[in-house]
């Protein structure tokens, strides 16, 4: 028992030196699962459906996507609790996100020589959704081990001060 | 424990240029190795042969009876700090000196304690956060030997570690690295220029020119009876004066000079009549109440010695390191006495000792 108590006190000291890799992980992975998700939404592009207006919102939400969840990911590599916030600010908009362009372009059709044909067929809508659903987990993840382990931290630490004074 | 024994090492590189020749030694367990010598002497290469970083052409290398030679570096056990740090600029200190125990994949509690208990030792705790540009010269040689520490190597290694580093810090830090010898009790090799690194640090000393290892003693050794021109003229700061000379009737004869022996000397030299030897006198061995004269062109006063630099005899060039402030002026006639000499057989550069003939 001794030595758990010992070991999880090494790792809470630890955490004093060592950033917050396995948040700041969960940020690139949720990046990179975004980039697959945003890579294969044209692909099944039938006609003209995708040029509207959301195409040119979806371009630019997926640029500011994936600056803000880099420099969250920095920021919960040092333990900043306010980056947790904005990741899962990002995390609920990729559940969002499912609701618009997916579920849009999969209920709709267009007409190929007088042939109805959906814009997305099924495969790849789910493709499409489970890279938004693991996005939005990485993101989610991340912000609750961020939040757990700088809580952990700043007790350590106050723990530490108490001690010293 | 580790014993190190370099047997008969010789380093011949592609172009056929000799490096090291016939390089012995025996190093015991905790002992502090100092090679000492010029720029080109073949210290750092046969310090690299020893980290196994440069191939051995000839020769054993054994650690603890156990024979290195074809060893490759990383299974030497031997951890080596670098002139320039060889740091990772983008990791913290922190990481650098966990850096080689997370390559070998040791536990992560196992690697924090190490590197804290490294960290404590050389008084870098505060700094473990920090990145090595955030550093001066000093801590960062600091963090480069807490990387080897953590590794807890059999051997360690130090090649010039103190050359980057400003003469008030390289003082202090020399300081560190003798208290880490004491604190650790390991076995270390360390190569430097500074013979007073040499001198301060040395359980015994290495002295080399072109390769070839002239003397091994303790610094005292080195400093008081040293085998050779080469150490005797190596060894000592300022360098020792020396005079060609004839030893005839009984006394020392130079170009416009003649130093009187004592009874000692004469018999040391007895074999030795009129042949051509070279007479070694340290500038701290003379002092101002002879009655050799010379001729003052310079007094360099550093607090607690005075240095007088001046001519004897035919224009012989003379350092003397007296005690005390002296005020001579250019031109002034001193006349000094010769305390412990040194004489030196004037073919064969060798020592002469008494007994020797």
């Amino acid at each position: 028992m001794t030595q758990v108590l010992d070991d999880r006190q090494i790792q809470m000291d630890r955490m004093r030196y060592v950033k917050n890799t396995s948040s700041s992980r969960l940020c690139y992975l949720a990046i990179l699962l975004n980039v697959l998700y945003f890579v294969s939404i044209y692909k099944s592009d039938m006609g003209s459906w995708y040029y509207q207006f959301l195409i040119g919102i979806s371009i630019v939400y997926n640029l500011l996507f994936m600056l803000v969840a880099f420099l969250a990911s920095e920021g919960v590599k040092n333990y900043k609790t306010a980056y947790s916030n904005a990741l899962i600010i990002l995390g609920a908009g990729q559940i969002l996100r499912i609701f618009v362009l997916p579920m849009q372009a999969h209920s709709a059709v267009v007409k190929i020589s007088g042939t109805e044909v959906p814009v997305m067929g099924n495969p790849q809508f789910i493709f499409c959704i489970l890279m938004l659903l693991g996005s939005a987990a990485c993101l989610i993840g991340a912000a609750v081990i961020n939040i757990r382990k700088s809580k952990m931290l700043a007790e350590y630490e106050s723990a530490k001060a108490k001690e010293a004074a | 424990m580790a014993q190190l024994s370099l047997q008969h090492l010789d380093k011949i590189y592609d172009n056929n240029v000799q490096a090291v020749f016939d390089f012995n030694m025996d190093v015991k367990d905790g002992e502090l190795i100092v090679l000492v010598g010029p720029s080109g002497c073949g210290k750092s290469t046969t310090l690299r042969m020893v980290a196994g970083l440069e191939d051995i052409s000839r020769g054993k290398l054994l650690l603890d009876d156990r024979d290195i030679t074809q060893t490759p570096a990383k299974d030497r056990d031997m951890a080596m700090v670098f002139q320039n740090y060889a740091l990772y600029g983008h990791m913290t200190i922190y990481e650098n000196m966990a850096f080689s125990l997370t390559l070998r994949k040791e536990d992560v509690n196992v690697i924090h304690k190490k590197v804290l208990a490294a960290a404590e030792i050389l008084g870098l705790t505060s700094q473990l956060n920090k990145k090595p540009a955030q550093l001066s010269g000093g801590q960062r040689q600091r963090v480069a030997m807490g990387r080897s520490i953590v590794r807890n190597p059999k051997v360690f290694l130090f090649d010039e570690p103190l050359s980057n580093l400003d003469a008030k810090l390289r003082g202090a830090t020399r300081r560190e690295i003798l208290l880490l010898h004491k604190r650790l009790k390991a076995t270390m090799l360390y190569v430097t220029h500074d013979q007073t690194e040499a001198l301060t640090l040395a359980d015994r000393i290495v002295c080399m020119s072109m390769g070839h290892v002239q003397q091994i003693g303790t610094p005292l050794e080195l400093y008081d009876s040293p085998n050779n021109l080469f150490v005797a003229g190596f060894i000592g700061l300022p360098p020792m004066n020396f005079y060609d000379v004839v030893f005839q009737d009984g006394t020392l004869k130079g170009k416009g000079f003649e130093v009187e022996l004592s009874d000692e000397e004469r018999s040391i030299l007895s074999g030795h009549v009129g042949k051509e030897l070279v007479l070694g006198v340290r500038p701290e061995d003379i002092s101002d109440d002879g009655a050799l004269p010379v001729k003052v062109f310079s007094n360099e006063n550093l607090g607690m010695n005075t240095l007088v630099h001046g001519f004897m005899g035919d224009n012989h060039r003379i350092t003397a390191k007296l005690r005390g402030w002296t005020s001579y002026k250019d031109g002034d006639t001193i006349k000094v006495r010769m305390g412990r000499k040194h004489f030196f057989d004037k073919q064969t550069t060798n020592a002469i000792r008494k007994g020797e003939k």
